[in-house]
């Protein structure tokens, strides 16, 4: 890894600055919105879209090219949605393009996302073939009732079918699934956690179903249709995924994840520890340091102390749009970026080191942690307890609450 | 009589001297609409400036309009403005006499004010009358009362929809034993659901007033206000007064102005008060020098005296409104009168309640803000309170409960203040075992059982109107606050009027809003007070993860304190959020536990999904979440909404 990759020589005198090292792209079609979800997609309405999707996202990541920067080959790159796998075959041209414009490091993680309705063994193979390295696929329940009620438009045979195809192509394959679903026992649940590993997941992410606003879900409930998820059979499920997954050879590394030995989420971890990433596609959201931010003219010239900019891209941004339409979300200080990455650490069961907690002023907050049992502190790290992960918010928001 | 002279050290801005007779009917000469108007800074287009001094006293009408709340009285008075060219039509503005947002929001008046307006009466004659508005709320009885025994007559209005209210038949009893006339008044006769025959019977049936000759009006359309203004210069008598007695002056109200100090509203009872006067405030015997008297239209316009059966303001350059009292006497500071006018006494707080800073760094601020209202409100009084749960704030006297929530608002609104109130109480008389009183502001001064003698409380007859159909819920409402039924009667085929005696304590817990709510808001409600009774009360704590939380302690009749105590926890327990750890919550008399419910611990509290896009608005989402927590109020290790404070009131028997 590094900036001797295969093809990727900087001379010397280049002083141009260089860009975050990882990537995502967002692909904001789905085939149909589920019940619950509140991201930014579009319905897929076919191929000649799909081929247009794939140029302008090419372009967007183009755009980052200024003058002033240069790249830097790509440690992950994450296309995300949306469901990227409803561009079929523009999907592979996709990886294809996008690694045609910007290198990746010879070990580099290339994850795509996966619903079970749009994806093959064909697809999964193709994609292997042009240095995909995993899958995640949105699995969320192997119960067939739970999936219907959620509005998802898979059963759980094509589910299973879906990790299969992903595995047999030699994709690391992680799985979503959710918690919590009103009506799933624990047995059900069970079911579920056990059914993805045998099919071949090897990293499963957990989420306990959240009702967000303006969902059908959300209006379901509001008129009694569906009910509210019950926090003790939330909590119980939570508690009996750690169980299961860990007597299946899975360690917990992040409040939600859970991955076999070698199969954690680079791309992921590098979100949680504070790593720049670009993103392009519409609604997509990146990160820049204080260096790059200027090189790209997203800072001040005249600020000083900036430590990280959030951008998003127009959630409306579709082929045929401007551009180059970078708004910043918001301009962080060192200071802040610094406390950002101590929360976001927090979020995982290495979690801080006290270099990182004295650099972030956040020590009192970290022992004030340790006295209500939510951290512990041994070997020169802050890391959360059992019920640390149960009481996450407590733990994130008195980290960030320094900074008042 | 000769025609009145402008005084001649007045120069325009031009500088030339004018002498001019006053351009607008002043009753002693005939108007002169052609010439132009003097204009004078902040004065109301169209009035005259000056006044002459002294109108002959059978020329002046006083009267005052007095109504349940929301039967039309401040509109009503706006037409009357309007009428009498007192205000142009383009300065006009609803509810003109009500200058606080909150009494304009509200659609209340809380402070009285006068205003002169000059009537051209059918009879050839132009008449000057004192429109004297007075606040309509039960909490102000006393300032009501003092405002009458400034006027010879009132103008009772009465809704043609609505017809006679509890405070209709207060507000009658008021002026019929001030003696005044009173003249009936059916408004909003332009109204639908108007009924005004029915209305005149109940005027009659009910308050035993003579309605034959009711005016019908309506304040909206202005139909039947000259009927009204007609009728008070008929029927009210004039005022009578010796000019050349000793100074005698009411004051009705006052307000504080920042540049002229103490400004008090006076009626002239007999002799006169000229600017550079000697006076003195009989009940305070504060001697000053009077800076200025004037008339307001409403804008103040200085006059150079104010005789007999006038009325208007006194500026007494004091800066202590504690000084100048409403109900008390003004008389020459040299040879006075000897004796006060009748009626003066002092305002007495009867509902208290803790007003704390929600931020505790908001405390001084607090008491600035107290100190700034009190001197528009001396009703108004407080004494600094000290509360384990809540910190350092206010135990407050109020008038009332209306007054309360006034006060409270203007805090917040005006002086930018974020408060929590706690419950609120009477003021407890608790004789101890070796024979003297304390007198108990706030629950928690309540002396340990063990020394206690006995206690008392303050009881009122409280005078209910409502439709028939609603007599059993009122009944049932009454019995449960411990209500001791006296008499009830019959004012009409459709208003049945009942009394109760019952103690305030009772009346102050949400007593108005379930009376509305099982009336279908049909009863309407008046009350007295009638003075101390034992009664048998206890001390009700609350305790919160087995510590008790001083400022949810309450005082109640023995016989409910089981029933109060398990509604309110039950109550508690749903306010009080799922915290990380698990909640009891206690109601004890004494050391003795009476019930208990529990706030189930939360089982988790984590957002799980937190990818790259999520970052910020999670992170927002925990800021938001803080923030909330914020606004409660933690005790020990228990956060406590704010409404958990006055959730007493919320209990429903």
């Amino acid at each position: 890894m590094g900036d001797l990759a295969e093809g990727f020589v900087v001379p010397w005198n280049d002083t141009r600055v260089a860009l975050p090292r990882h990537l995502y792209v967002h692909v904001p079609l789905c085939r149909s919105k589920c019940a619950y979800c509140d991201f930014y997609s579009e319905v897929d309405t076919g191929a000649p879209e799909h081929a247009a999707i794939v140029g302008h996202t090419v372009e967007l990541l183009r755009g980052w090219l200024t003058p002033q920067v240069r790249w830097s080959p790509l440690e992950t790159l994450y296309i995300g949605g949306g469901t990227p796998t409803v561009l079929g075959p523009h999907l592979v041209g996709l990886v294809r393009a996008l690694t045609d414009v910007i290198p990746l490091a010879s070990d580099a993680e290339v994850t795509i996302e996966a619903n079970p309705e749009s994806f093959s063994p064909k697809l999964a193979a193709a994609l292997a073939a042009e240095g995909v390295t995993r899958a995640s696929v949105g699995v969320q329940s192997l119960d067939d009732d739970a999936l219907v009620r959620l509005g998802r438009c898979h059963d759980s045979a094509a589910a299973r079918s879906a990790i299969r195809a992903a595995a047999d192509a030699g994709l690391a394959v992680s799985v979503d699934l959710i918690c919590g679903i009103p009506g799933v026992s624990a047995e059900a649940w069970e079911r579920s956690l056990r059914g993805v590993v045998e099919a071949g997941a090897t990293h499963v992410s957990v989420y306990p179903l959240t009702v967000e606003p303006n969902t059908p879900l959300a209006r379901a409930i509001a008129i009694g249709e569906a009910s509210m998820p019950d926090e003790d059979a939330t909590v119980d499920s939570m508690n009996a995924a750690a169980r299961i997954l860990g007597s299946l050879g899975f360690g917990r590394y992040e409040v939600a994840n859970y991955a076999m030995p070698g199969r954690r989420s680079r791309h992921n971890i590098a979100y949680w520890t504070g790593k720049p990433y670009m993103a392009v596609g519409g609604g997509a959201h990146g990160m820049v340091d204080g260096e790059q931010a200027h090189a790209l003219g997203l800072a001040p010239d005249d600020r000083t102390d900036v430590g990280r900019i959030r951008f998003a891209y127009a959630s409306h941004l579709l082929p045929g749009d401007q551009l180059q339409p970078l708004s910043s979300i918001e301009t962080m200080t060192v200071a802040e970026a610094a406390r950002e990455d101590a929360m976001l650490g927090m979020r995982m069961t290495d979690g801080i080191s006290d270099a990182l907690a004295e650099g972030a002023n956040v020590i009192e907050a970290l022992e004030s942690l340790v006295t209500d049992g939510l951290v512990e502190h041994t070997d020169g790290r802050w890391r959360p307890t059992e019920r640390g992960w149960l009481f996450g918010n407590e733990v994130f928001s008195r980290i960030w609450g320094v900074v008042e | 009589m000769r025609p009145y002279r402008y005084p001649a050290r007045s120069r325009s801005a031009r500088g030339e001297h004018r002498q001019r007779r006053c351009p607008l009917p002043c009753g002693l000469f005939a108007p002169v609409r052609q010439l132009p108007v003097i204009r004078v800074l902040s004065q109301p287009r169209g009035a005259c400036y000056p006044y002459p001094p002294m109108t002959d006293p059978t020329l002046i009408r006083n009267f005052s309009i007095i109504a349940h709340i929301d039967h039309g009285k401040s509109t009503l008075a706006d037409r009357v403005l309007q009428l009498t060219h007192t205000v142009a039509d383009r300065d006009m503005q609803e509810q003109l006499l009500d200058s606080m947002d909150i009494e304009r929001e509200r659609g209340i008046t809380i402070k009285a004010q006068a205003v002169r307006v000059m009537y051209d009466a059918d009879d050839g004659k132009t008449y000057q009358l004192n429109l004297i508005d007075t606040p309509g709320h039960v909490d102000f009885t006393y300032e009501v009362s003092r405002s009458l025994a400034a006027c010879e007559g009132v103008i009772l209005v009465v809704d043609a929809a609505q017809g006679v209210e509890a405070q209709t038949v207060a507000n009658a009893q008021m002026a019929m034993n001030a003696h005044l006339e009173i003249i009936p008044l059916i408004n909003k006769i332009d109204l639908p659901a108007a009924d005004p025959e029915r209305v005149r019977h109940e005027i009659e049936e009910g308050l035993a007033i003579p309605a034959d000759e009711a005016v019908l009006a309506s304040g909206k359309t202005g139909e039947g206000v000259r009927d009204a203004l007609e009728a008070v210069v008929r029927l009210v008598p004039h005022p009578i007064g010796d000019p050349e007695a000793p100074l005698k002056a009411l004051i009705f109200d006052s307000y504080f102005d920042a540049y002229r100090g103490v400004v008090a509203l006076i009626r002239v009872v007999d002799g006169s008060v000229s600017k550079g006067l000697k006076v003195k405030m009989m009940a305070t015997s504060t001697v000053t020098d009077v800076e200025e008297v004037g008339v307001r239209r409403p804008a103040n316009i200085p006059v150079d005296a104010l005789g007999v059966g006038e009325v208007g303001y006194l500026i007494t350059g004091l800066k202590d409104p504690s000084l100048v009292k409403v109900g008390d006497t003004i008389t020459l500071a040299r040879n006075g009168a000897t004796e006060q006018l009748p009626g003066y006494r002092e305002a007495k707080p009867m509902v208290f309640t803790g007003l704390f800073p929600i931020d505790g760094d908001q405390y001084p601020d607090l008491r600035d803000a107290l100190e700034r209202l009190q001197l528009n409100d001396p009703a108004l009084i407080w004494e600094p309170e000290s509360s384990h749960a809540l910190g350092f704030g206010f135990r407050v006297g109020f008038l009332g409960l209306l007054h309360m929530e006034v006060v409270k608002e203007r805090l917040e609104r005006e002086f930018g203040l974020d408060l929590l109130a706690t419950a609120p109480s009477v003021e407890y008389h608790a004789y101890r075992t070796k024979g003297d009183m304390v007198v108990v502001h706030s629950p928690q001064d309540m002396p340990d059982p063990g020394h206690l003698d006995h206690v008392e409380e303050p009881y009122l007859k409280a005078t209910v109107l409502v439709p028939p159909d609603y007599v059993g819920a009122v009944m049932e409402l009454a019995d449960q606050r411990r209500g001791v039924f006296r008499d009830m009667q019959y004012l009409s085929a459709t208003t049945v009027e009942l009394h109760y005696e019952m103690p305030l304590s009772e009346l102050i817990m949400d007593f108005f809003d379930q009376l509305k709510s099982r009336t279908k808001g049909y009863a309407s409600l008046d009350y007295e007070y009638i003075g101390y009774r034992q009664s048998d009360l206890v001390k009700l704590d609350i305790l919160l993860a087995g510590k008790p939380v001083d400022a949810l302690s309450f005082v109640v009749h023995k016989d409910k304190a089981y029933a109060r105590g398990k509604m309110l926890t039950e109550k508690l327990r749903e306010i009080i959020p799922r915290q990380m750890f698990e909640v009891p919550i206690q109601a004890a008399i004494g050391a003795k536990i009476i019930s208990r419910e529990t706030v189930r611990a939360m089982r988790k509290d984590v957002i799980a999904k937190c990818y790259g896009g999520d970052i910020s608005r999670k992170r927002k989402l925990l800021e938001k979440q803080k923030a909330g927590k914020k606004r409660m109020k933690s005790v020990g290790s228990v956060d406590i909404p704010q409404e958990a404070f006055m959730a007493i009131l919320k209990v429903d028997d």
